[in-house]
């Protein structure tokens, strides 16, 4: 594809022009969506599932991902599988701070989205009160099937990115190692309900009320 | 009317097993024989009325109950009298019934040689949860009676490291598997992410922590004081 005298634009040997224009939003995109290197974050039933989607039958490296990366710093996308007490709270919002921009977090599992069956002292209700969440993977635990479809639904969601806007990949210094939302608002997702409710409505998809039970925080 | 015998059921949850049906006095379980149990016949000749009661529970688990202040001298002889050999400590673990009734402190032991496995009880009243380690008796008794005092607040007397094992250091809202404890904590949710949060993650990972710094600074001087 030599650059022929006198012609005005760079033409391949074919005769063809060797070049394309594109939105540099779109070409961004495009390779960040199609290298994920997740950052796994198993801490129960659901990493099960999520280490055979890694292996040989469901194989996300097809889809991008091509290693788990073990290092926050190698790593792109945060996956939460399992239940996360308080005691594991501190490690998570630390390796979420590790991990450079651009990242991502997906919730797999009823518990990590919203504390599942667990609301005892000891289980954060949904790790969204502690970092910020692109996708939740229902299930308990999902099929890797459900947690390669939230892959590809946060592959969609970058798609939607775009360069101009800072805001999507701002970070304050001051909120490291600090809880991801207001006290009022974790208080309502403790709730009972609380957090898949506020899930429904963020999807926009379903329209409801906060169940709201006083008698259940009876001691 | 399902409601209503549901409710019924629900009677007396609270207060966890009742007395046994032959003895009014004895715990929960049938009456046990001693000569079912050759370590219990062994107990009563040598410690006599400090064997509390015998009980049977769950068709062959003998269980005795013994007073919480004899509790080393009797692990230790069971431990090292060539008849019994309970060289396995399998479990240190505690039972809260609830309604201002004892806190119930439980050793299942283990002799591998022998093959044989007994459960002892000893009974501390709310007002003093003191009992002896068993740490001088067995190692192994180190994380489990950590993990009783962080969950039931009961404190063992000469543990050579004493502290929450569980929970996280700065937990500061007791001890949760108490029946006095709410089971969604006593703080709000937002207060206790904070606490979570504050929590400093490497103090988790110190060499001393991983137990790779030295038996000399856990269980040197402080396990002779």
């Amino acid at each position: 594809m030599g650059l022929e005298k006198g012609s005005a634009l760079p033409v391949a040997p074919t005769g063809q022009p060797s070049f394309i224009t594109s939105k540099l939003d779109f070409l961004v995109n495009w390779a960040r969506r199609n290298s994920m290197w997740p950052m796994p974050f198993g801490t129960a039933c659901c990493a099960i599932e999520m280490m055979a989607s890694a292996a040989t039958k469901y194989d996300i490296a097809r889809f991008g991902m091509e290693r788990m990366s073990f290092s926050p710093r190698q790593a792109d996308v945060l996956i939460c599988a399992g239940r996360v007490p308080y005691k594991m709270a501190a490690p998570l919002r630390k390796i979420w701070d590790q991990m450079p921009q651009p990242k991502w977090c997906i919730s797999m599992g009823a518990c990590a989205s919203s504390g599942g069956v667990f609301d005892a002292y000891s289980m954060v209700q949904g790790i969204d009160t502690i970092i910020p969440v692109d996708v939740y993977v229902p299930g308990c635990p999902p099929r890797p099937e459900g947690l390669i479809y939230g892959l590809l639904m946060l592959q969609e969601k970058i798609k939607g990115e775009s360069l101009s806007n800072a805001a999507i990949r701002e970070e304050d210094p001051l909120r490291v190692g600090r809880p991801n939302l207001p006290p009022e608002t974790i208080e309502e997702l403790a709730l009972p309900f609380g957090n898949s409710t506020q899930q429904n409505r963020a999807s926009g998809l379903v329209s409801t009320s906060l169940v709201a039970r006083p008698d259940d925080r009876k001691e | 009317m399902a409601d209503k015998d549901f409710e019924a059921g629900l009677g007396g949850l609270d207060e966890g097993p009742g007395a046994s049906a032959t003895d009014p006095e004895a715990p929960f379980g049938e009456a046990g024989h001693a000569a079912d149990h050759p370590t219990v016949a062994a107990l009563r000749e040598r410690f006599g009325e400090a064997i509390q009661h015998h009980v049977v529970v769950a068709g062959d688990e003998h269980v005795v109950h013994i007073p919480a202040e004899r509790n080393t001298e009797i692990l230790r002889w069971l431990k090292e009298d060539p008849e019994q050999r309970y060289l396995y400590l399998s479990d240190i673990t505690a039972v809260d019934f609830g309604g201002g009734r004892p806190l119930e402190v439980v050793y299942q032991l283990w002799s591998m040689e022998l093959k044989r496995q007994i459960r002892l009880k000893a009974q501390l009243p709310l007002s003093a949860l003191e009992i002896d380690s068993a740490v001088p008796v067995w190692k192994a008794a180190d994380w489990l009676e950590r993990e009783v005092f962080d969950l039931f607040g009961i404190t063992f007397r000469g543990h050579p490291d004493l502290r929450r094992i569980m929970m996280p250091d700065n937990y500061a809202e007791g001890h949760p598997l108490r029946k006095d404890f709410p089971l969604r904590g006593r703080f709000s949710r937002a207060e206790q992410t904070r606490r979570a949060l504050s929590m400093e993650v490497e103090d988790y990972y110190t060499p001393e922590e991983l137990g790779i710094a030295g038996d000399k600074h856990r269980h040197g001087q402080e396990a002779g004081a």
